[in-house]
Formats: structure tokens, C-alpha cells, sequence
């Protein structure tokens, strides 16, 4: 018994050594934004499938966090075809993922806010139909301190009551494809201030009129207070309606319906 | 973001000290300040009859100017001398005090006077006497509530320059319209919009106002803790006001009032920018790359200082635009 145990753990280390080496047969290219994290959060994040940087993935971020616990992010990859998720991770924060996006029937766009613990880089990694990951970002400075301070909603005392509270709409910016901003009251406790156990929405899924998914996004710690997520799905002249269903970790479960207005008829 | 009163303290502090951010940009061409001897090289331009200012320069902090971006003054009244402000550290409040005594040679600080407690206003009160250092209870409130945060991370900013600064609190809390000190008038007014505590006061024998930064001249506007209503109500009074020059917060003295004018047209462009772009469905980031108008092309840190305003005031205005939804909790 000994012995096999002593041989498993042998195993377990060699395996550990020998990642690295697998690593660089998947061919790594160098990071530009040059994080000593880089080739940590392929190997984690970015799994299977050929990595490239790609200017098509636009990460639109401030050069410097006003705000480390609301950093506004916008990524633009509708220049790259086929897009079917997008990964997006701060390299230096405690818990680097972000959220993974999936516009199944939506264009390859998001927009939220992120908390950041320090400077780091802020990246989104667009996974094409072939399995290729295309990846952009940004270098943003910060103080520090963003994941691991308590939410503000701790200092209201009613705060429980107005948990998933909604304010949102909806645009139409073309003749195919809508505009939503979405914003929930949460808390999303990352589980790293001092005793105040995680406690974040996990999870929302957009659906068209027809019940077919549109857009869902799996949703990290690291995502901001109050979450705020803006979409592009694609809806036709008929739609008249949106649906959401978000979810927490805690398995509270929020569902609404935003109204779409009739499209404008050319004359 | 707008702390409840009911937050551990320390927590308080810090997301406060982290939210005002002060984020530190491209460094500019500096001029008195030398960083290798510390020396802000502060000069006392004589604006009015013994009435002094300090001006800093127009750009955000850096290493090179070491938080030497505000305007300071003082005042020789017929019994000793008044200061309005004291600058970014403990370094500049010496140094000043310093520039007070080769000015006024013999004349004793009676009153220094804190307009907000924002840290380029406040950290230098450490070279001043606590007993003399007035200002409104709530401007006190917020220097002992947010001083510490914000001095951590003006080191981060400016490194050491501000090397032994540690946040002073006045000791005397202001809560009338006006005070006679040393043999010269001084009309309060007591206000609120670039921070929920703003503090001018009015020299009533020369006219001066000293605005702290309720104004800024040819010096983008700062909004970390607006609120633009209020910041607007704030101009009215003061311009209702019998003023003879300005000594705004940030740019140089004003004869003429532009410096109102000014204000105002910048956090009118800015609210109505921000409520435009967010009714047409635009992200921060999309705000972020608007074009700025011409005529804001002279100020200093226009561009810089948009960007953070879109941060310090984009999620109050979903609050207020977005339209509630009804929710299903299952």
C-alpha cells in the first residue's frame, strides 16, 4: 500500500514538473502586455486549442482604475468571425477569472465592471469555432485593495431586501441586433474581506421570444458590485421582448422580461 | 458613494481613500518643483494689498511636481497673518510657512483656513498650529474619516514628498457666517457640490474670495465627491456674491469671474454629455472616447479629467435613468 501510494505521489510531482513542458509545445506566443502570469493563465483558462493575439479582440479599459472596485471594461470582438465564448481574466487579482461570456445567437460584445486588486493586466480570450483562442487586452494601473475590502452594500442595513433589483433596457441598433444593459443590485462578495463569506451572482441567460438562448455568461467573484452587463443579441423586426434569468451562488434565482420596441418602419 | 454611517471605520477609510483614486497620469513639465532636493519652490505673488498667492501647477500629481497643484495664500491682517489652505504634505505646509515668514517677517499665523478635505487642500496643516486650524464641522468630519486613505496613496503618487505626512484635523469647526481675526473681517460660506463639504471665504476688506475648489480656471474640474446639483447651487451663491477677484482652487486669480463661468459650462457639458450617452445605450468605455468640445481644449488635463468624471458619476446616473424592471425571485 505504502508503495503505491509513495508511486502515485511520484507520479503526481512528475506530472506537475512536466507541465510546463507541455506548455511550450502548444507554442505560447510572448505576452505583449508581458505579465510574469501569462503562461499560468493559458494553461488554467485557456485550455486545448492554438493561442494567438489578435487585434480583432478589442479590451477597452482606462489606462489607470479611478475607481478599484468599478472598472469599466467594454470588449469589441465582432471584428473577428465566428466568435463562440470569450474569457476574460485579470492576471494579478486573487481569483484572475473574470467571466466567460457565450453569445450563441449574439454579437461578440460585452460590457461590465471589474474589481482589480492591483495593477495587472485585464485580458478577453475569444475561442473561434475551430478552437483557436484569440487573445487582446489592456494593462490598467490601480492603487490597490479592490477584492479585498468589504461591499458597500454592507453598510446599508436593508440590503438583503433589495437583492437582485433590476434597472434595464433596451435598444435597437439595427435592424438585427439589439443593445441591453442589465444592472443588478448584488453585493458579489468575493469571500476574500475578513468575514464575509463569497456571495456573487453566478450566472445570467438571455433568451429570445422563442425561448432559444441568445447570450449567457458565467459570472466570477471579480465582476463589480451591483452588476452591470451590456449585450448585443440579435432580434429580428418581430421582437417585441427579451428574457432574462440570472442566478447566485447562494441559488437565489431572478427572472424579468425587458420590453423591445416595434423597429421603425422605412418609409 | 455615499458611505452608511453604521461601516467599520477602517473599512470606511479605505474604499473611500481607494475610490477618489487621484489617478496619476503622464508626467508634464513641472515649474518651481525640483525632485532631487524636495523643494516645491513656492512663490508668494502679491495679488492684493499684503494678500498673497501660492499658485500650483494645472496638471494631476506627479513624481516631479510632488502634489504641487493647488493654490495656497495668505493674508497680512494688522495683528499676524491668515492661510487659506496648506498644501499636498508636510513638506509644502513647511515650506510655506517658511514663505510666510520671509514675506511677513515677525507676523504670527493666527488662522489658517481648510476649504475641503481633499488632500492637496489639507496635508500640510502638520507645520501649523492644531488650535489655529479652522474650518465647518463636516469638512473636519471628512478629513477624519478619509485623511489617512488619502495620504497613503498621495505617497503612491508622489513618493517621498510626502515623507513624514501624516493627516492633521482642524481643531476649531466653523459654524457662523463670518470672524473678525487679528482686526479684519472674513465672510464665510458654507457649501457643498464639489464635495458634501466646501468651505470660501471672502476677505471683506479687499474683496477677494478664496473659492477653494468650487472653481477651477483653465483647469479641468475634479469630481471625485460632486454632487453637480448642489455644485451648481454652490456657484449661484457665490457669484450672487459681492466679489471683488477670485482665487479659485486650481488656476490663476480671477478678476473678471470667468472662472465661474467656466465651472459651470464644464459640469453642464459633463452632465448633460454623460445623461446623452447613457440614454443612447453607450458603455463607459464608448462614453470614455467622446469627443471633447474646442472650447475646453485650453484647459489643463481636459481629457484626463473627463475620463475620471465619467467613473465618479456614470453609475448615479444609471441609478436615476435605467428604468426599473420587475423581478421574479424564485
Amino acid at each position: 500500500m505504502g508503495n503505491v501510494r509513495k508511486t502515485m505521489r511520484a507520479l503526481a510531482v512528475m506530472a506537475m514538473l512536466a507541465a510546463p513542458v507541455m506548455a511550450a509545445a502548444r507554442d505560447l506566443p510572448a505576452d505583449p502586455l508581458k505579465s510574469v502570469m501569462w503562461e499560468d493563465m493559458a494553461e488554467r483558462f485557456l485550455p486545448g486549442g492554438d493561442i494567438v493575439f489578435d487585434q480583432r479582440v478589442r479590451v477597452m479599459v482606462p489606462a489607470s482604475a479611478e475607481d478599484q472596485f468599478f472598472v469599466p471594461v467594454t470588449v469589441d470582438a465582432t471584428g473577428l468571425p465566428g466568435v463562440t465564448e470569450i474569457v476574460v481574466l485579470a492576471d494579478l487579482n486573487p481569483i484572475p477569472q473574470v467571466l466567460t461570456y457565450r453569445p450563441a445567437d449574439a454579437e461578440a460584445f460585452i460590457a461590465f465592471r471589474l474589481k482589480v486588486e492591483q495593477a495587472t493586466a485585464i485580458r478577453a480570450a475569444a475561442r473561434t469555432a475551430d478552437g483557436v483562442w484569440h487573445v487582446g487586452g489592456a494593462n490598467i494601473d490601480a492603487a490597490g485593495g479592490g477584492c479585498t475590502a468589504p461591499a458597500m452594500a454592507h453598510g446599508q442595513p436593508n440590503w438583503m431586501a433589495t437583492l437582485g433589483e433590476t434597472r434595464a433596457r433596451v435598444w435597437r441598433e439595427g435592424t438585427d441586433v439589439a443593445r441591453m444593459t442589465v444592472r443588478m443590485r448584488h453585493p458579489m462578495d468575493t469571500g476574500l474581506a475578513d468575514g464575509i463569506p463569497a456571495f456573487y451572482l453566478s450566472g445570467l441567460v438571455v433568451t429570445g421570444t422563442d425561448g432559444r438562448t441568445l447570450a449567457s455568461i458565467d459570472i466570477h467573484e471579480p465582476v463589480s458590485e451591483n452588476p452591470t452587463f451590456t449585450l448585443k443579441p440579435r432580434i429580428d423586426a418581430g421582437t417585441r421582448r427579451l428574457d432574462v434569468l440570472a442566478r447566485d451562488s447562494e441559488a437565489n434565482n431572478f427572472a424579468y422580461s425587458l420590453p423591445v420596441k416595434a423597429a421603425e418602419v422605412a418609409n | 458613494m455615499n458611505p452608511a454611517s453604521n461601516r467599520p471605520a477602517l473599512n470606511y477609510n479605505r474604499r473611500q481613500a481607494l475610490g477618489l483614486g487621484l489617478a496619476g497620469c503622464a508626467c508634464m513639465v513641472c515649474g518651481g518643483a525640483n525632485a532631487a532636493t524636495l523643494d516645491y519652490g513656492l512663490k508668494a505673488e502679491e495679488i492684493a494689498p499684503g494678500t498673497f498667492g501660492v499658485f500650483g501647477e494645472r496638471e494631476h500629481f506627479t513624481f516631479a511636481n510632488g502634489g504641487n497643484i493647488v493654490n495656497t495664500a495668505f493674508i497680512a491682517v494688522p495683528d499676524g497673518v491668515v492661510v487659506v489652505d496648506t498644501g499636498p504634505s508636510k513638506r509644502y505646509g513647511e515650506q510655506l510657512k517658511g514663505l510666510i515668514e520671509h514675506t511677513l517677517p515677525g507676523k504670527p499665523v493666527l488662522r489658517v483656513y481648510n476649504t475641503h478635505h481633499h488632500p492637496d487642500h489639507f496635508l500640510g496643516n502638520q507645520a501649523f498650529e492644531r488650535a489655529v486650524i479652522a474650518a465647518p464641522q463636516k469638512v473636519i468630519d471628512n478629513i477624519e474619516a478619509e485623511g489617512g486613505g488619502f495620504a497613503d496613496n498621495m505617497y503612491r503618487l508622489v513618493g517621498d514628498w510626502m515623507r513624514g505626512t501624516a493627516p492633521v484635523s482642524p481643531g476649531l469647526a466653523i459654524d457662523t457666517d463670518g470672524e473678525d481675526v487679528g482686526g479684519r473681517n472674513f465672510s464665510f460660506f458654507r457649501l457643498s457640490g464639489h464635495t458634501s463639504a466646501d468651505f470660501a471665504l471672502r476677505d471683506d476688506e479687499t474683496g477677494l474670495l478664496f473659492s477653494g475648489d468650487l472653481a477651477f480656471l483653465d483647469r479641468a474640474p475634479t469630481t471625485p465627491h460632486a454632487d453637480l446639483a448642489q455644485w451648481r447651487e454652490a456657484l449661484n451663491t457665490l457669484q450672487a456674491a459681492d466679489i471683488a477677484t477670485v482665487v479659485p482652487g486650481h488656476g490663476p486669480a480671477d478678476p473678471a469671474g470667468r472662472c465661474f463661468i467656466q465651472t459651470r459650462d464644464w459640469l453642464d457639458w459633463l452632465d448633460g454629455t454623460l445623461r446623452d450617452a447613457m440614454a443612447r445605450g453607450l458603455t463607459q468605455n464608448e462614453a470614455m472616447a467622446l469627443p471633447l468640445p474646442a472650447r475646453f481644449a485650453a484647459l489643463g488635463v481636459a481629457r484626463d479629467e473627463y475620463r475620471r468624471s465619467v467613473v465618479h458619476l456614470w453609475q448615479r446616473l444609471e441609478e436615476e435613468i435605467l428604468p426599473e424592471v420587475a423581478v421574479d425571485r424564485k
